[in-house]
């Protein structure tokens, strides 16, 4: 029979089994599972069986209910799943009835839900601010308007100054090189950065460039002053307020 | 640019039809690919509709005169920029109007991936989480972003790649055509280089092979289409589990000089001995 174990830090509070009846949980002392903490609604969320699935149901609850990290609205539970609820979780042991297993290898377990959709634009609202609250942190360091720039600190070159505003650069003796070197013997492509979702990354062309006098083989994230050598040019990667 | 291209579109292993779409248009140097979604055969019809749409906006002008294109356009695109954005929004409706006028067909959709080259210049269009690849000089770098949930989750630090990867929410996307009248579409334009590879596949491809091997298959595979064939090959191996679509273009040299002259005719007659491509 599944079970339920209530969680704060790494103590077990509680265990309930799941049975026929949904298992509720909240604030509110008459619940199968109480979770004693104010950021827990009086009627949280509950869990039950259905169609053989075990699954998990937010009661509209304030601060939601999160299972592994996700929060949801509705969700089928697993063997190992974890429930987060405040500053409690429950930990889900669905090992006696094994009704969905999870594939454990990194790739075979990537579809889990197997029809694609699209969510429809309330859904998206909702999820989108949850995401948003949660990363705000980060959303406020990318939305300050720093421009990427490489500054020619030596060697030939046709600007001394490049603000990076592509998704690509290359750098090279190439007419159309956004970083054009000049002199003889020089290669069309040299190196190349490239705008990613988690920042700027050199990597090599026909030749390999160095960042702060480490050779590099494959992409290299750059960091604010770092220093880039390649086929006798000197720049630095700076980020411009 | 030389352009060689092919592209390979396959069920997959555990799907029993086919919902992916593509198309390459050599004349024009255009390749779009569409995945289709919405249960029974409808995520055919629509992945079906978009890419017609597509192709037949981009290849008649007539269809686009001038002043109706469809869309915000930016003032700095190029001419084929703006048509071939204008193109999927078109696409978007024609697919939204199918669905509102056919309610067996309700909920249908396609991700979109496209891309036009002109000369050196590279236009993408994109909407969903099929992908555009590039690979230059060895270097592997994904030109769309994916519009789904977990990848927007990515952007906003609250997932990491890893977690990305292992999410079950993998499948539920926030923008694709035909789930809304009006849609914002990704475009960008890129410099094309002698070498470079584009490559264009849905995320059946993308979900069961890594991209050191996308990057490994490209630069071992010369011919276009046997490139496609290996990756699909892999991703069945794999489990296949979704339908599996890859385009792979390759940018030749520039032929001048008296060195491609020498050479220009026994590299014509390889041309001829190569797959045709396209469906």
């Amino acid at each position: 029979m599944a079970k339920l174990s209530l969680m704060f830090e790494e103590k077990t509070v509680k265990e309930v089994p799941v049975g026929t009846r949904p298992v509720s949980i909240g604030r509110s002392p008459d619940n199968d599972l109480p979770v004693d903490n104010l950021a827990v609604s009086n009627y949280h969320a509950r869990v039950y069986f259905e169609g053989g699935r075990l699954v998990v149901e937010d009661l509209d609850s304030l601060n939601g209910t999160f299972v592994n990290d996700l929060r949801v609205e509705r969700a089928t539970l697993h063997d190992g799943d974890s429930i987060w609820i405040g500053k409690h979780h429950i930990k889900v042991d669905a090992s006696g009835d094994a009704p969905v297993p999870w594939d454990t290898g990194r790739k075979a377990s990537a579809p889990r839900i197997n029809e694609t959709m699209v969510l429809d634009t309330k859904a998206r609202r909702e999820m989108l601010q949850q995401a948003a609250a949660t990363g705000e942190r980060v959303q406020f360091a990318a939305g300050r308007l720093k421009v990427p720039t490489l500054v020619v600190v030596g060697g030939r070159t046709d600007q001394k100054e490049y603000m990076l505003t592509n998704k690509l650069t290359v750098i090279g003796k190439s007419a159309m090189a956004t970083v054009k070197v000049k002199g003889w013997f020089k290669p069309a492509i040299a190196a190349q950065i490239n705008q990613r979702d988690d920042g700027y990354y050199i990597g090599p062309g026909d030749k390999m460039p160095t960042v702060n006098g480490v050779p590099i083989t494959g992409p290299v994230r750059l960091n604010d002053g770092d220093v880039i050598e390649i086929s006798g040019v000197r720049m630095n990667f700076i980020f411009r307020e | 640019m030389r352009i060689v291209s092919g592209g390979v579109t396959d069920v997959g292993r555990v799907r029993t039809n086919n919902e992916d779409c593509f198309r390459i248009v050599e004349s024009l140097d255009l390749f779009v690919l569409a995945d289709g979604m919405g249960g029974e055969a409808h995520g055919e019809v629509a992945s079906a509709l978009a890419v017609e749409t597509i192709v037949k906006s981009c290849m008649d002008p007539g269809v686009d005169a001038g002043a109706t294109l469809v869309g915000n356009s930016e003032p700095t695109w190029s001419e084929k920029t703006k048509r071939l954005t204008s193109a999927v929004h078109r696409a978007n409706k024609n697919i939204y109007d199918a669905a509102e006028a056919n309610p067996e067909q309700h909920g249908m959709g396609a991700t979109l991936t496209a891309a036009w080259i002109d000369g050196s210049k590279l236009s993408i269009a994109h909407v969903g989480d099929s992908r555009a690849y590039l690979l230059r000089s060895g270097n592997l770098q994904q030109l769309t972003s994916d519009h789904s949930l977990v990848a927007e989750q990515v952007r906003r630090g609250i997932l990491t790649a890893a977690e990305a990867e292992e999410s079950e929410m993998q499948s539920v996307l926030l923008r694709a055509l035909g789930a809304l009248p009006d849609i914002e579409v990704d475009t960008d334009e890129h410099v094309l280089f002698a070498r470079d590879i584009v490559m264009l596949c849905c995320d059946g491809l993308t979900r069961m092979v890594t991209e050191p091997e996308i990057a490994g298959t490209l630069q071992a595979e010369i011919d276009p289409t046997k490139a496609a064939e290996k990756l699909i090959a892999l991703a069945n191996e794999r489990g296949g589990v979704d339908n599996i679509t890859v385009i792979v273009v390759r940018v030749g040299a520039e032929s001048r000089g008296w060195f491609s002259w020498l050479f220009g005719g026994a590299r014509k007659r390889a041309a001829r001995n190569g797959a045709a491509g396209g469906s």
